[in-house]
């Protein structure tokens, strides 16, 4: 039998491993419920005016952003003024809640100071919570508001103290130039007589809190309205509601201490302050507290405080900071109120304002004291006396100040009429000191009260004080010379500165006069101009009734002087050039004010022959030429036009400019130029002009291109030492009488076909012509003025015989037959005049002087025979 | 006194199944012929091991219903829900069905699988009267309904993955969802561990004895 092995028995295990399991979660769950229990919370009741914006379980507790409790009951109080909020806070928070610690609800807030609470807008409402110090507390009242930041450690903190509150308010801002740099974070009264204010400066601005620094109020507007205008100043906009702060330094001042303590002032004045001193006078009838210490009309002190003493009573006044300077022993101080005579009311301002205290500066250390005068002390400096002219007066008043650079340098004593009631006259006394401002050349302009400036860029509208509408001002323009003026001299009152410069820059101006047959379109302030830039411009324009022509007055820039040469011509600018010609076509338009206004031209001749300088010439290419102007009287019938040509000999010496019919509608009148090159020759008294037309005859045309271009005026030069601009044209050819001709009369009965230029004829050539003819003085005959060529002359002497050979002599007999003579072709045409000679031409048969011959009507036939032999003359 | 057979028990025979393979093995081979498995008749330290693990969940219950079990963040708004006051919002909210099914899920459920565990391990050691029937329906539906109380945590587990939009709208699971989820795994392990022969034995018995 097998052995059984006696079964091992092994002991069963108490608690299985897995027991650990349920001991695990035990601690686990033990120790969660002792954290919870020890992290529940803390509850805490405030007690807030209203639950407005507060929710059970949603409004949340925070510090610093942080979440530290939750509202989690709200219960109105048992007084029922307001309501218990319970609040369930972080066991962390514990440290927080002490007797100091604040609540308050933070909602969205946008105020003018600020917006506060940006956060829970998207958050919602939550109380915020301030920790502070002392016991422990579980109840609390709620702030109204959030308390301002408690300045740390950075930052500076000052005191400052003001006997009323103003406007100020916890919160108010401090600026310094307009920067908030700080906070009002709390007051309180101080001794029941002034107000004792904490304020915080932020740490980056602690610097400007200087050891003497001035702080003043800033709160609201500060509106200073006086007859010099209104002054409104405000710091920010918040300020005017919120109220504030403002301070200056010392920038070389000692820093600031901790807490130090400092003043408010009511305003700036009275902060920054300035020298103080005290007035002493009999009686306080004309001055108040605050009345102003002028000097020069400028003030620059006031009256801080009156009051009684024993010597009378006694003003305490302070200079302002900028002119403590001025304060000196020998100062002087006198009441100066609106002064009323019979010039006027001087300082009408005052009646309303009161009086004001002048001052007189002096020398010496200040005085704690001065005298204060009834009326102005004598003056040591008599003021600088001028005066002043003006056409019109703009609304200057006596006692309207005088002023530089807006600043007063004087005032005008009188206004009254020049002597001759031409104008106005003004007394103006500057001040001694400001004497040597006044320069020769210096002027006046009136200042205008409101000046609107209207243009593209903007409207900019200026305006002055009151006085300056009231009483009116001028304005001191200086002068560039640096001569100055004397006493009682005469200046110049100008509307404005544009006038003032046009009357200088006229008075600066070179006057010139032209002369002009008529008004040439240009009218005063037609502008001049030399190469298209204008120098000057018309000044005036005067019809003068016995020349009957225009005097042009131009004034030419001083700078442009050195352009009035002898050399100089002006022309009258047309508005449209067009030169049209085969080149091309040349438009010039001038500038276009000159074009509305009409303009006149200045130019500069290459010759340097003078000219009329003062012409005025119609045009450049006239005046360029040096035309000299001449006028010509023809008959009404003349067919002239404007522009025909003046010609001598064929060539071109002048120009028709206009011709004009005259009133008795018999004549016209032609002004014309001839070329300035010509003109001597063709201005002498028996110069003659005459017409040139087309003549078509059986000999020919003569002056053909006059069927084109029209009739001309040809003209023959005088000898005469007169010289004459107006010559009576002729219509015809004057005798044209050479001098080195030989010069025969023939007479005969009648002119039969005998013109002038018909041929005096010689074994059939033309050895001369006729040259003029006329009726003689009894009627009875015609006598005809020939001309022999010179080469001629000796073909003809007293033996000679002439007959008339024009047209066809047909002499029918009954006897002889036909017989039909007839010279040349052209003598058939134009008549002619045949001539023979019968002894040779010796020293004793010679022609004289216009020697007569009878004009046969036909040669006796010897004469035809006749041959000398004739020498010509050695 | 009826048909033994049809009571008659391996362990009576000398056999048992094994666990793991479920091989039909003696009880003196002490292990499996075919796995190796450790065979036994009957595990009566099983009850000891649901016991412990029945304690952790019921342990773990009460911080999984004390503390919040999910975070939702709705506009910067920070709310911490416990299972019972989001049933309790959802009542508010008239959603009374979901507010039910939650309820089941959540709390009842876990509750009656402690208890009913609870029970039937007591029922194993000290033979309560409860008779066979009851016993037999109550575990089928303790081992059915065990499953769905993973629905919670389902949700949560969902709702933290979809909404995610940082500080609009944020939902996240908070402590208590661990413990919850611990609660259910516990029961299950609690139900599974528990050798099921050992209330068979007992009910055979009290049916004997009945």
């Amino acid at each position: 039998m097998t052995k059984i092995e006696t079964p091992k028995v092994v002991k069963k295990k108490l608690f299985s491993p897995i027991w650990l399991l349920p001991i695990i979660a035990l601690a686990l769950g033990a120790w969660l419920g002792v954290k919870s229990i020890r992290e529940s919370g803390i509850d805490v009741r405030i007690h807030f005016p209203s639950a407005t914006g507060i929710d059970v379980g949603k409004t949340l507790v925070r510090y610093q952003g942080l979440t530290v409790g939750k509202v989690v009951d709200i219960s109105i109080d048992d007084a029922l003024q307001g309501v218990n909020v319970d609040l369930l806070m972080d066991y962390r928070s514990t440290p927080f809640l002490k007797d100091n610690t604040k609540f308050w609800l933070v909602t969205p807030k946008a105020s003018i100071t600020g917006v506060e609470g940006l956060d829970a807008l998207f958050s919602g409402n939550y109380i915020a919570i301030q920790p502070g110090d002392g016991n422990d507390r579980n109840e609390f009242i709620a702030e109204d508001q959030a308390p301002p930041v408690a300045p740390g450690s950075d930052g500076l903190m000052v005191q400052l103290s003001s006997p009323t509150l103003g406007s100020l308010d916890i919160g108010s801002q401090i600026f310094y130039r307009q920067i908030p740099v700080g906070k009002i974070f709390s007051y309180r009264l101080v001794n029941d007589s002034s107000i004792l204010f904490n304020a915080y400066i932020q740490k980056q601005y602690t610097h400007l809190v200087k050891q003497n620094s001035q702080f003043w109020n800033v709160s609201g507007l500060a509106v200073d309205a006086s007859l010099s205008g209104i002054k409104v100043k405000t710091e920010s906009l918040s300020a005017i509601l919120a109220g504030g702060v403002s301070f200056s330094s010392d920038p070389n001042g000692l820093q600031a201490e901790p807490n130090q303590h400092y003043t408010i002032f009511d305003n700036k004045d009275a902060a920054i302050g300035g020298v103080g001193f005290s007035l002493l006078a009999s009686n306080a009838d004309a001055i108040q507290t605050g009345a102003s210490i002028v000097f020069r009309g400028i003030e620059i002190g006031r009256v801080t405080h009156t009051h009684l003493s024993d010597a009378g009573v006694q003003f305490d006044a302070t200079f302002d900071t900028d002119y403590a300077h001025l304060l000196s022993g020998t100062a002087q101080f006198w009441v100066e109120g609106a002064g009323i005579s019979t010039k006027g009311i001087k300082h009408a301002a005052r009646l309303l304002t009161g009086s004001v205290i002048n001052f007189m500066p002096g020398t010496g250390e200040p005085l704690a004291q001065y005298p204060l005068l009834d009326s102005a002390p004598p003056l040591h400096n008599q003021p600088f006396a001028l005066t002043l002219t003006a056409n019109e007066n703009p609304g200057i008043n006596i006692g309207a100040q005088v002023r530089f650079k807006q600043l007063p340098i004087g005032s005008v004593s009188a206004v009254r009429f020049k002597q001759d009631y031409s104008g106005v006259e003004y007394s103006i006394d500057i001040w001694p000191e400001y004497q040597r401002l006044i320069s020769s050349g210096s002027y006046f302009i009136p200042e205008s009260a409101l000046a609107i400036d209207a243009s593209i860029d903007g409207i900019t509208v200026k305006t002055r004080d009151l006085d300056t509408l009231t009483q009116g001002a001028i304005s001191l323009i200086q002068g560039k010379s640096l001569t100055l003026v004397k006493e009682h001299s005469t200046l110049a009152l100008f509307s404005s500165q544009k006038q003032a410069k046009e009357a200088i820059s006229q008075a600066a101006q070179r006057r010139i006069t032209l002369l002009s047959p008529d008004g040439a379109d240009l009218s005063v302030t037609s502008p001049l101009y030399f190469k298209k830039m204008q120098i000057g411009q018309v000044l005036d324009v005067a019809w003068q009734p016995q020349s009957n022509n225009f005097a042009i007055t131009l004034g030419i820039d001083k700078q442009f002087d050195s352009l009035l040469t002898p050399k100089t011509v002006f022309w009258r600018n047309s508005a449209l050039t067009v030169d049209a010609s085969l080149r091309g076509v040349n438009v010039e338009v001038a500038p276009l004010s000159g074009a509305i206004k009409g303009s006149v031209s200045l130019g500069l001749l290459d010759s340097d022959n003078a000219v009329n300088r003062q012409h005025l010439y119609g045009s450049k290419a006239l005046a360029l030429a040096k035309a000299t102007p001449i006028t010509l009287s023809f008959p009404a019938t003349t067919k002239l036009a404007a522009k025909a040509a003046i010609r001598y000999l064929g060539h071109q010496v002048g120009e028709i400019e206009q011709v004009k019919l005259n009133d008795d509608l018999s004549t016209v009148n032609v002004d014309a130029y001839l070329y300035g090159d010509y003109a001597k020759a063709f201005t002498r008294q028996d110069a003659q002009y005459f017409l040139v037309d087309a003549q078509i005859s059986l000999s020919g045309i003569q002056a053909a291109e006059t069927l084109l271009t029209g009739p001309y005026v040809a003209v023959l030069p005088g000898n005469s030492q007169h010289l004459s601009q107006h010559f009576i044209g002729l219509t015809d050819n004057p005798v044209q009488l050479d001098d080195g001709s030989l010069q025969v009369t023939l007479i005969d009965s009648s002119l039969g076909s005998i013109r002038i230029g018909s041929p005096i004829i010689f074994r059939g050539i033309k050895i001369g012509e006729i040259a003029h003819y006329q009726l003689s003085n009894n009627g009875t005959e015609v006598n005809m003025r020939a001309q022999i060529d010179t080469r001629y002359q000796h073909l003809v002497n007293q033996s000679s015989q002439f007959w008339d050979m024009s047209g066809i002599k047909i002499d029918v007999g009954l006897f002889s037959g036909a017989q039909i003579e007839t010279g040349s072709l052209e003598t058939i045409l134009t008549g002619g005049i045949g001539v023979a000679t019968q002894a040779v031409t010796s020293s004793a048969n010679r022609l004289g002087s216009n020697q007569a011959f009878i004009l046969h009507d036909k040669p006796q036939t010897d004469w035809l025979d006749w041959a000398p032999n004739q020498q010509p003359n050695p | 006194m009826n048909d033994t057979h049809s009571n008659s028990q391996g362990q009576a025979a000398g056999i048992t199944c094994c666990p793991t393979c479920a091989k039909l093995c003696r009880i003196e081979d002490n292990y499996c012929q075919r796995c190796g498995q450790h065979v036994q008749s009957r595990d009566y330290a099983s009850i000891q091991k649901s016991w412990a693990l029945l304690i952790t969940a019921a342990v773990l219950l009460v911080p999984a219903n004390l503390y919040p079990i999910t975070v939702m963040t709705s506009q910067g708004q920070v709310r911490r829900d416990t299972i019972f006051s989001g049933i309790n919002h959802l009542i508010h909210l008239d959603l009374w069905p979901i507010a039910i099914i939650l309820f089941t899920a959540s709390i009842l459920v876990p509750m009656l699988k402690i208890i009913g565990l609870a029970t039937y391990l007591l029922a194993i050691s000290y033979r309560l009267p409860i008779s066979k029937k009851t016993l037999m329906t109550g575990f089928h539906i303790i081992e059915w309904i065990g499953r769905w109380s993973m629905l919670d945590l389902f949700v949560i587990s969902i709702t933290a993955a979809l909404v995610n939009m940082g500080q609009i709208f944020d939902a996240k699971p908070a402590p208590a969802a661990t413990a919850f989820a611990l609660v259910v795994l516990l029961t299950q392990l609690a139900a599974k561990v528990l050798d099921t022969r050992l209330l068979w034995d007992r009910l055979e018995a009290k049916n004997d004895k009945n």
